[in-house]
């Protein structure tokens, strides 16, 4: 067998992977859902409410998946989504 | 080249016999001198000896002797298996003017003295049967002169581990070229993970990383690192190789700043830490990686397929050296020799479920321990157990953890696990002298050198040895402690033993890659996985497989010194063939009888290697020689007789069946054995003194697909009880899977009989691989109990439904 | 030649005890570690020494009593890194003493059991089996009451009675066991059992014909004997607060409830009439209750459970009883003995199959859908994890099915400070036994999960004399 891969990794805190925060200015969504569908870490979904233009803006799913890869802001035709990033818990 | 030499037609037939005591090898067992008055008196022969050690000097000078002074025309020598001593007597022929291919074997050694070690009288006559069998074929034997095959003087090391490193720049050193392949993203391989070397406590990555960069700069060595062999052609002198170059998607330009692995968002367990620290999707396994350029995980990338999401890494590098775009690129080689140098992988100790290893955090394997005591590992060289990040007071090893155990499927010692584990706890006295260290064992073994100082020296340090290995672990839910509960068999007491850390010395086992590379190579492997040498005292880093050669733990595991020697030894044995130039290959292709061929393309059909071509508008078949492996399965097909298979032909074969039935033939089994498989199980039953009955007679055939059926029906229009076609396992045919065509033979067989009415058991099919002794000998036993059902009716049955066998 | 008399015993050992692979064996140590009669009998007997004697001293080894020891609990071959099957061996030699009618040494063997192991009716009964060697069934009978009347008839131990009690939550072999060896030492000791009857799953669920009650109300009059007062039909936690425990002056604790909980099978139809517990099944055709199986039975899974219920439905006039397992022989939790036991008697044994759903009409079940399944690679427990195959359901049609997919404890009686195991066990320190509340201990089943009698038996014991430690006694 190769080795098998089973322990969380000892340095995992150390290497935390950047934590993104979501802006999501709705009411300039036109629905199109780019930014869902090419969200390499499935972080968005489409959300019930209803915005100004009468589309289905996206929401944040689960933000703590997030790397900040900053892709949704750049597919979004409208400039209605963009990412920062969290700054380190604790003040690292 | 290549033309028949027809002896004069009228020349008389003079064959000299020797039947060789071997010491008492074979005369224990044997009456030799009864042995060769019998064969003075068979057809030709015109004198029969018996020698004491035939293949002496001495030996060897009384056969050459004989041939100029007897004008001996044929040689028999009865002793042991010409798998060993053909070659050798085959050259005093040449040395005395005699063809070698006008020499043959009786082997009275593996196949009759020492598996009959008790019953000296049934030995004797099977002896003179097989000498018989032997005489009626040499007296068939044609002269060949044997092609030449030119070498290729370049080189393929499949695995780049510290024996295919050795390899590598031994036989670049020499002067050939070299190509490297490794699997990883950098070569190393285990020696790279662990910290220090036993007995001289040497740091391991200290002595490897020059000769890695060695490697890497070497004028006469290509690297081909991130890559896999995905099909091997050809032969020795001869191999092509197709091999897969995955993309590293960042290209030579890369510095190895690291600039890149900063910024990436993605992080993964790395597998060169076993998983005990992270790393991201832009990586290098380790820092003294060579090549040191980077390589992107595009399974854990964020970007898939064509589309780059985040492209932070290629912001990153200053010298443009990612590249999303890189394909996978197949390289075409051409080599004349392989070393196979893919090492071992541990045991994964979770089937052992009373150790709790994946459930109790403070249980770990030998391979994490050198991570997290290594200086370059996640802990920085700190050993702290998992479950709390302290330095644990109390360390327990436990020994042979997958090793010496039947029930794991590792019945082998793994050879380096004591001494691990003699090193792992002097390194732990070493940092922190206080802490407490058992080690649980059932033997110690200290074989090498310096390895007892070692030994001593873990003792003086006040590490308690413990002889017997823990029922179970159990662990404190609260403090994560480990209480190990097993028997001190030295003082028949139970101990209950309370440590903070417990590292299972775990074993080697033979890379999941193995059996692939077992196939593309047609390589056999021992029972144990690893791959089988050539001969275990005198050929030990030879594959049987011509050309191809073996180093590190590929073969067998063993310790990085032993690796660097068999590899060393493994590049000085290319390195010949390579010197050489050339090699010649035996001539056993087959010839084309035009008269007798219906031009129906069969053998073009069933010929593994494509040498037979077929010209349909001059109906003529041409074979080419080149590619032809000699296998015989064109000529067992094809039903007309117009392929004659050199040095195998149908007269030799039937001169064999006709000896072996001419007395007791309803007692008897025939059986047909290719020379590398089957044979080679016979030859290892015989070494192993595992012992069977005397009934059985063995005629050698270069592959299992030689066996024509009319050698089965002769056998038994002849009257043979039973009948035994054996050749390699399935998928593993030296002849690529010309054994597939036996199977297909025998089956119809079977179907005939069935429909004759004959019982269809008395014809046996069976794979044997050289390492299964066993399997041959219990075969025959087994066996034993259908030759005594077998009824006089159903023999005269039977050479009655075969009769026309029976023509020549 | 004749032969001499010890070459032909060698001989018959050869063929029989397998010394060939015996040889493999190179002492380890694992089989005695592993062992609950080693460790019962302090050392007396020792598997790993019994075995190489067999080749040490092949032809006295038929007088050794220490073979007749051996409880059959496979705990060795379990974890033998050989796969050895010391009780199969050990057996096998037995069989040539019986042969050659050599008593003696089980008679040595059944003064010993009598003497040291709690509940020794018992565990001869269910544990030691002399009568698997081929013994005259009279012949055993008569040495088993000779050796039970010797032992009766020595006065016991006067030991120093102590007022310091102790109280026993559960009456099955762990508290039985723990109860005996405290009553020989002159403590007061109460059992407190739910039910109306003491003897845990000895009563409740193995098979009559495989164990006869009288021998364990025998064994329980012996007790009461010796003082220990038993209180059935006694709720702890609901009619009994555990903090009464401590109010009535009890000075320690052994939680001793056994493992009665069925594991639900999570399938499609498992609410359909004829789809019940193991437990269920065992206990209500223990108590004499009539129950209808219909001809066509199924026990989904391999545990010691499981292969009783199989027996008992066989017995109770299934026609067809199969048992539906979905990994395969090998990983069988069950006593291999046992196993076969039940093949002789006409159990069928489907290996790596699992049930999918069940399917019924009118609310009663009448087919299941099974499917096939592969073993892949090891899960948490060690063992290969079955892994189904898709497209290779099958529709078995069946009466009855019957569920032993393993048991676990019930222990929602006890408070907080008693903490658990994932798997709902109680954790115990290893050595002491007791448990994260201070002076409650804990043993059997109810720490282990499904286990032996003989496993529970030690844990009594060995609860037993932790117990007298922390009470000061010794």
């Amino acid at each position: 067998m190769p080795v098998r891969i089973w322990r969380k990794p000892l340095d995992l805190e150390k290497a935390k992977p950047p934590k993104g925060e979501i802006h999501i200015i709705k009411d300039r969504c036109k629905g199109c859902g780019y930014c869902i569908e090419y969200c390499p870490r499935k972080v968005l979904e489409e959300s019930e409410e209803i915005n100004k233009r009468g589309v289905h803006p996206p929401q944040v799913a689960d933000e703590s998946k997030c790397v900040v890869c900053g892709f949704c802001t750049a597919v979004c035709p409208d400039f209605a989504i963009f990412v920062t990033e969290k700054p380190c818990e604790g003040g690292c | 080249m290549n033309e028949q030499v027809e002896p004069p037609q009228s020349e008389e037939i003079r064959i000299g016999v020797y039947v060789c005591h071997c010491g008492l090898n074979i005369a224990g067992s044997v009456d030799c001198t009864e042995v060769a008055k019998f064969a003075s008196q068979l057809p030709n022969v015109v004198l029969a000896k018996d020698l004491r050690y035939t293949c002496s000097d001495q030996g060897q000078e009384t056969i050459k002797q004989d041939i100029k002074e007897h004008k001996l025309n044929r040689v028999v020598v009865a002793s042991c298996s010409p798998r060993l001593h053909e070659p050798t007597f085959r050259k005093a022929c040449e040395e005395a003017g005699l063809n070698k291919y006008l020499f043959e074997m009786a082997n009275i050694r593996e196949h009759c003295s020492w598996v009959h070690l008790y019953n000296r009288r049934e030995a004797t006559e099977k002896a003179k049967e097989l000498v018989k069998m032997a005489v009626m074929r040499v007296a068939l034997l044609q002269p060949a002169i044997e092609n030449e095959v030119p070498i290729k003087p370049e080189a393929l090391v499949i695995g780049g581990g510290v024996a295919g490193i050795q390899a590598a720049l031994d036989l670049a050193d020499t002067g050939y070229n070299v190509y490297l392949v490794e699997k990883a993203p950098s070569i190393g391989g285990r020696m790279a993970q662990i910290d220090k070397t036993f007995p001289t406590m040497d740091c391991s990555i200290c002595i490897l990383a020059p000769k890695m960069s060695d490697v890497g700069r070497h004028p006469n060595i290509k690297l081909l690192t991130y890559s896999e062999i995905l099909d091997v052609k050809g032969y020795i002198g001869n191999f092509k190789v197709r091999v897969l170059k995955k993309p590293r998607y960042v290209t030579e330009e890369c510095t190895a700043c690291g600039d890149c692995t900063k910024v990436c968002p993605m992080i993964a367990p790395n597998e060169f830490d076993a998983g005990l620290a992270v790393r991201h999707a832009i990586y290098t396994p380790f820092a003294q990686a060579v090549p040191s350029t980077y390589v992107i995980d595009r399974e854990l990338c964020l970007n898939k397929e064509n589309v780059v999401v985040c492209d932070k890494c290629v912001k990153a590098c200053e010298r443009q050296a990612i590249n999303f775009e890189m394909k996978p690129e197949e390289i075409e080689l051409e080599v004349g020799t392989i070393i196979v140098a893919i090492g071992a992988d541990v045991f994964d100790p979770s089937t052992i479920p009373q150790y709790g290893y994946g459930r109790y955090s403070n249980v770990i394997t030998s391979l994490e321990f050198e991570r997290l005591i290594n200086a370059g590992g996640p802990s920085g060289g700190k050993l702290i157990r998992p479950s709390d990040m302290e330095i644990p007071k109390t360390v327990a090893f436990i020994q042979c953890v997958g090793s010496r155990s039947e029930r794991t499927g590792k019945p082998y010692c793994s050879n380096v696990c004591c001494m691990n584990t003699i090193k792992d706890a002097l390194l732990i006295k070493e940092h922190w002298p206080e802490t407490q260290i058992y080690v649980f064992y059932v033997d110690i073994r200290a074989f090498g050198k310096g390895f007892e100082d070692l030994y001593r020296r873990a003792r003086k340090e006040g590490i308690i040895f413990i002889r017997g290995l823990p029922a179970k672990i159990i662990e404190d839910k609260k403090t994560h402690d480990l209480w190990l509960i097993g028997e001190n068999t030295l003082q028949k007491e139970l101990y209950k033993i309370r440590v903070e850390l417990a590292v299972l010395s775990i074993g080697l086992e033979p890379r999941k890659e193995t059996e692939l590379i077992q196939k593309l190579l047609t390589l056999s492997r021992s029972p144990d996985g690893f791959f089988m040498e050539a001969h275990p005292k005198l050929r030990p880093v030879d594959a049987a497989t011509g050309g191809i050669f073996f180093a590190g733990c590929a073969e067998a595991p063993k310790d990085i010194k032993d690796s660097v020697t068999q590899a060393s030894a493994a590049a000085a044995r290319a390195g010949i063939l390579m010197a050489k130039g050339k090699v010649t290959v035996e001539a056993l292709t087959p010839m084309w009888v035009p008269e007798k061929c219906k031009v129906c393309g069969l053998c073009v059909k069933v010929c593994p290697y494509n040498a037979i071509k077929l010209d349909e508008e001059s109906k003529k078949i041409e074979i080419v020689e080149a590619a032809c492996a000699g296998c015989g399965t064109c000529g067992a097909e094809c039903p007309f007789g117009a392929l004659v298979m050199r040095h195998f032909t149908d007269e030799q074969i039937f001169a064999q069946i006709n000896a072996a039935t001419e007395i007791d033939a309803d007692k008897k089994i025939v059986a047909f054995c290719c020379n590398w498989c089957s044979y080679a199980g016979a030859d290892f039953a015989g070494v192993s003194r595992m012992q069977y009955p005397e009934n059985v007679r063995i005629i050698r055939t270069m592959c299992s697909g030689r066996v024509a059926p009319k050698f089965i029906e002769r056998a038994f229009a002849r009257g043979a009880a039973a009948v035994l076609v054996s050749g390699c396992h399935l998928g593993d045919c030296h002849y690529i899977n010309a054994n597939y065509q036996t199977k297909k033979r025998v089956e119809r067989l079977w179907k005939k009989m069935e429909k004759a009415g004959l019982n269809k058991e008395r014809l046996q099919l069976t794979w044997i691989s050289a390492a299964e002794g066993e399997k041959f000998a219990s075969k025959i036993r087994e066996m034993q109990a259908i030759v005594k059902s077998v009824t006089p009716e159903e023999i005269e049955n039977a050479k009655k439904v075969f009769e026309k066998a029976l023509e020549p | 030649m004749r032969k001499t008399q010890s070459a032909v015993v060698e001989e018959a050992l050869d063929v029989i005890a397998d010394l060939e692979k015996l040889k493999d064996c190179f002492e380890c140590g694992i089989c005695t570690a592993s062992c609950p009669v080693h460790e019962l009998l302090n050392g007396y007997y020792n598997p790993r020494v019994l075995l190489e004697k067999l080749f040490l001293e092949k032809t006295a080894i038929t007088n050794e009593d220490k073979l007749w020891l051996c409880a059959w609990c496979y705990d060795c071959y379990k974890r033998c890194p050989q796969g050895l099957k010391p009780p199969e061996i050990f057996h096998n030699v037995k069989s040539l003493a019986i042969k050659r009618e050599i008593t003696q040494p089980l008679k040595k063997a059944l003064t010993k059991i009598m003497k040291e192991i709690p509940l020794p009716l018992t565990t001869l009964h269910l544990c030691f089996h002399p009568e698997r060697a081929g013994i005259d069934k009279q012949l055993l009978e008569s040495i088993v009451k000779e050796a039970y009347e010797k032992i009766s008839s020595e006065t016991p131990e006067t030991n120093k009675h102590s007022d310091e009690k102790v109280a026993v939550i559960g009456s099955g072999p762990a508290g039985l066991a723990l109860a005996y060896e405290l009553a020989h030492k002159g403590y007061p000791v109460t059992i407190f059992e739910q039910l109306s009857e003491p003897g845990g799953m000895l009563r409740k669920c193995i098979p009559s014909f495989r164990f006869p009650r009288e021998v364990l109300d025998t064994e329980i009059n012996r007790l009461r004997e010796m003082g220990v007062e038993i209180r059935t039909n006694v709720n702890v936690g609901e009619s009994y607060e555990f903090q009464r425990f401590w109010n009535e002056g009890y000075r320690a604790i052994f939680v001793a409830a056994g493992a009665h909980k069925c594991r639900e099978l999570r399938v499609e139809g498992a609410e359909l009439e004829g789809v019940v517990h193991a437990l269920e099944f065992l206990s209500k055709v223990n108590s004499g209750e009539p129950f209808n199986l219909g001809e066509r039975v199924i026990v989904v899974g391999g545990g010691n459970v499981a292969v009783d219920a199989a027996r008992t439905a066989l017995k109770q006039g299934g026609r067809e009883v199969t048992v539906l397992y979905r990994r395969s022989r090998e990983e069988m939790p069950a006593i291999p003995w046992e196993v076969s036991e039940a093949e002789k008697e006409g159990v069928k044994f489907e290996f790596l199959a699992a049930p999918k759903r069940f399917l019924g009409e009118n609310g009663k079940l009448k087919a299941m859908e099974c499917i096939r399944t592969e073993l892949g690679e090891p899960d948490k427990s060690g063992r290969r994890k079955p892994i189904p195959i898709e497209g290779s359901e099958f529709i078995k049609e069946i009466d009855t099915a019957i569920l032993a997919i393993g048991e676990s404890p019930d222990v929602s009686f006890l408070p907080k400070e008693v903490e658990l195991n994932v798997d709902g066990t109680i954790w115990i320190n290893p050595i002491t036994m007791e448990t994260t509340m201070k002076g409650v201990f804990a043993g059997g089943d109810v720490v282990t999960g499904p286990a032996t009698v003989i496993e529970a038996i030690l844990a009594g014991k060995r609860a037993a004399n932790s117990i007298m430690k922390y009470l000061g006694g010794e």
